[in-house]
């Protein structure tokens, strides 16, 4: 009996401990909080280090840092969002005149200048550097310059068009300017935990696994006065949970999966989307000699691109937020930079009986063995759904599909080791400008790069490299309208659906245009007064 | 008892090293951490430079010899993800760990006890029966599926508790009730049946022949001989809360350890798992080691018999 009266008298304490903290008022007002807080299921590396990073999430560093070029919201270079304020280069296209923005300083206190510029990039292209396109510009820049303290000339080794692009907001993070002083007074190590950049946002604390958190500095050129004190970026990596947050307020922007945006508009959520964000697409593993049997014959590739109803997947699997893909490796956002038109008679028809007929037609009448690569990805969980439906399109047309389920580090291994010839993986390339394109194109779509080529064609290996050393714009235009063009009629891949990527706001956040930025989320509208 | 404690000790420092080989054999057997590090667009060139530059360019042996000499001066290496010394990794997460599972315990054993001892006293009543449907569902329902009806409905429909995160006491209770439920389960089951097998010894009917009150008789007298397979249990548990919460804290946006290995995993970050997994090993050492004197502590025979 009095253990029965312990119990109780346990109970109710533990309810009224409980009923308390229910009973704390929240405060909700989008209004009254001074601080913007984003919820994302991925940090990537985690790192704040922008030579360490970049080629995965810039969306907390381009809030601490300035890069060399800006972009506008849809990714063209310009003058007004970054550190350069104009630029020019020499009749040869081999020396790049860079011009900077007066009065800038470091979070510390330190005048940005060009030894800081130069030295950022030496940096970027250092050994330790992980960026996206370090390789690049290694092989490219020859010298750089400081003439004076805001000029700086960068000198290539042969003529080319890429450079203000290549140190851009549009890509990696090659072009975010590090404070010189600061890190080689106090090593990479402290500089990677204390980050101390000129953006409109300042470093205020790490903890990895949990949230950034980041303050505003008084005014910025960039952004006027911020509209937030504070931006926190909070790690979870549950979207039940980013949901939860969002509906208690404690979250103004989270990224949510395609399957849910119905339900948050119809809670009033505002959901914004960015459009084609990325473009899944398939590809076969090639044979260390090139193509394996029996991809390596056209109809078969045509056929099992004919095999797959792309309407079907964006409608059942990515809810709806997807639009079939018509181009082998076709970045989009680069379309518009090359005027490459995409014409109804691109887009791939389902049309299992004719699919049929040129397994056929190849000898493959009766079928062949095919290993699809089942993995989940950042950005795709629907991955292995993908997998399981696009085994099953292939297999109506007779194709024998076995899925292996692995991580991704285990498929990209067999794929660039190239030890498992023909087998079929997949990717959701991160859209992005045509510069960014090429150099898709140069690693995925190339001969000589070896490694990771999926193509293996040698007319398109001699466009890819004309590209490169072609100074002339609209001749570089019509090489990569005919790169896209022979991807398409060659069928190189399996191009699947273009992914748009939704994120869910708070209702009082406001107007926002998550922009077309490669790994970026252009929070500066919304940190904007200007 | 200092001779057992000292030969516990040896056997653990014999199990860390060969867990130290075997760790540091299986997480380089399951791929190579620069597809994860590098962007899609590198070069091999860029492979060799990145490998030279981490150190993965030379020999296992060597690898592993050096890893083993940073180890026993306290340096784990850096982590390949993070780019951070591994030991600041874990002295981050580690406290954040064992904080949610001394509440989870500290929830469980709460509930567990009077649970347990009152269904064993009650043997078949109402009472037992509500008592083992907790204990069945605490061990049938995937934690996975309990810690999101939670985030979905009492955190995010009902807003009476914290989604995720850490921020204060109330940020405990969920994590902590879920991730408690099982271990209330399982230990109240246990408890139950050794209270009602110590309800039925001689010696409990001599202390009621005698006259003793009947909650001395329970509480005191059958609770301290039912103990031991609980606090077996209870050790055994408290090592998995803190090192391998993974779903918990992944649901709940929790910087622990299970996290922190997890990521290690899938990125291939060697020096994370490596440092993780010892760690873990430590802890689990540790527990056993004081799980093996409490032993003694509860029942005085077990002191004697060594």
């Amino acid at each position: 009996m009095i253990a029965m009266k312990r119990l109780i008298t346990f109970a109710l304490l533990t309810l009224g401990v409980t009923g308390g903290a229910l009973a704390a008022p929240r405060i909700v007002d989008a209004q009254q909080k001074p601080e913007l807080t984003i919820a994302l299921s991925s940090f990537s590396a985690e790192t704040l280090d922008p030579v360490l990073q970049g080629h995965n999430v810039k969306y907390y560093l381009s809030l601490m840092f300035d890069y060399l070029v800006g972009t506008t919201p849809d990714g063209q270079p310009s003058a007004n969002g970054g550190l350069a304020t104009r630029w020019e280069n020499s009749s040869d296209h081999r020396r790049w005149t860079f011009h900077l923005r007066k009065g800038v300083k470091f979070h510390n206190g330190d005048e940005m200048t060009a030894d800081d510029v130069k030295f950022s990039l030496e940096r970027a292209m250092g050994k330790r550097s992980t960026t996206g396109y370090a390789g690049p510009l290694r092989t490219l820049i020859q010298a750089i310059e400081t003439p004076a303290p805001d000029r700086i000339v960068i000198v290539t080794k042969e003529s080319t068009l890429i450079i203000p692009t290549y140190l851009s907001r549009a890509l990696s993070t090659e072009g975010v300017v590090v404070p010189r002083k600061y890190i080689e007074a106090n090593g990479d190590d402290v500089f990677a935990r204390k980050p101390v950049g000129t953006g409109p946002y300042k470093f205020v604390e790490q903890v990895t696994g949990s949230h950034i958190k980041m303050t505003a500095v008084d005014n910025h050129w960039r952004i006027g006065v911020p509209r937030y004190k504070n931006v926190t970026f909070k790690l979870v990596p549950e979207e039940t949970t980013r949901i939860a947050l969002l509906r208690r307020g404690e979250v103004d922007v989270a990224d949510v999966s395609r399957e849910r945006v119905k339900e948050l508009e119809r809670e009033g959520f505002p959901v914004h989307t960015r459009r084609e964000e990325a473009i899944l697409s398939v590809w076969w593993v090639l044979a260390p000699d090139g193509w394996p049997a029996p991809m390596k014959d056209k109809r078969v590739r045509e056929a099992l691109n004919l095999a797959v109803d792309r309407a079907e997947i964006a409608q059942s699997i990515f809810a709806g937020h997807a639009d079939p893909a018509p181009i082998p490796l076709g970045l989009s956002w680069a379309f518009r930079d090359v005027g490459f038109k995409v014409t109804p008679e691109m887009a791939y028809p389902y049309d299992p009986a004719r699919a049929k007929r040129l397994l056929a037609e190849a000898g493959q009448g009766s079928g062949f063995a095919l290993d699809v690569y089942a993995f989940q990805l950042p950005g795709l969980p629907e991955g292995k759904a993908f997998a399981e439906a696009l085994a099953g399109y292939w297999e109506k047309v007779g194709v024998k599909t076995k899925l292996v389920p692995v991580d991704y580090p285990a498929f990209r291994k067999l794929w660039v080791d190239r030890k498992a010839p023909g087998v079929v993986g997949y990717y959701n390339i991160a859209n992005r400008s045509w510069i960014g394109a090429y150099a898709l194109l140069e690693k995925m779509a190339y001969g000589p790069s070896k490694l990771n080529d999926t193509v293996n064609d040698p007319e398109i290996d001699g466009m890819i490299a004309q590209v490169m050393r072609q100074t002339d714009r609209e001749k570089i235009n019509a090489l990569m309208r005919n790169i896209f063009t022979r991807l398409r009629s060659e069928h190189y891949g399996v191009p699947v659906v273009y992914l748009h990527s939704p994120y869910a706001t708070s209702k009082t956040l406001g107007k926002w245009n998550p922009g077309s930025v490669m790994y970026d989320l252009f929070l500066d509208e919304l940190a904007s007064s200007k | 008892m200092i001779r057992f404690a000292g030969i516990r000790i040896l056997q653990s420092l014999i199990a860390l090293a060969i867990l130290s080989v075997v760790v540091f054999a299986l997480a380089r057997a399951t791929g190579d951490p620069l597809h994860m590090i590098l962007p899609m667009n590198a070069t091999a060139e860029d492979y060799a430079n990145a490998r030279a530059y981490l150190g993965l360019d030379r020999p296992y042996v060597e690898q592993y010899l050096s890893f083993v000499g940073r180890v026993v001066q306290g340096d784990f290496g850096t982590s390949l993800r993070a780019r951070r010394p591994v030991l600041e990794l874990i002295q981050e997460r580690l406290p954040n760990s064992l904080r949610l599972a001394v509440f989870a315990m500290t929830v469980s054993l709460a509930m567990a006890f009077p649970l347990g001892v009152i269904a064993a006293v009650n043997k078949g009543r109402a009472v037992d029966r509500i008592a083992q449907l907790i204990s069945v569902l605490g061990q049938s329902l995937p934690t996975f599926w309990v810690a999101i009806v939670l985030v979905e409905f009492v955190a995010g429909r009902l807003q009476w508790l914290p989604a995720g995160g850490i921020s204060g006491f109330a940020s405990y209770v969920l994590p902590g009730f879920t991730l408690g439920w099982f271990v209330v389960a399982g230990m109240m089951r246990l408890l139950r049946s050794g209270m009602l097998e110590v309800l039925d010894s001689e010696y409990v009917k001599l202390a009621r022949v005698k006259g003793v009150v009947e909650y001395r008789v329970v509480w005191l007298h059958a609770l301290k001989n039912a103990l031991i397979p609980v606090v077996t249990f209870a050790g055994i548990y408290f090592s998995i809360l803190v090192t391998t919460a993974i779903v918990v804290e992944t649901v709940f946006a929790w910087p622990g350890l299970g996290r922190l290995a997890y990521d290690g995993i899938t990125s291939r970050d060697f020096p994370v798992i490596q440092a993780v997994v010892l760690v873990t090993g430590v802890i689990v050492a540790v527990v056993n080691l004081c799980v093996d004197c409490l032993y003694a502590v509860i029942d005085p025979r077990i002191r004697y018999a060594r």
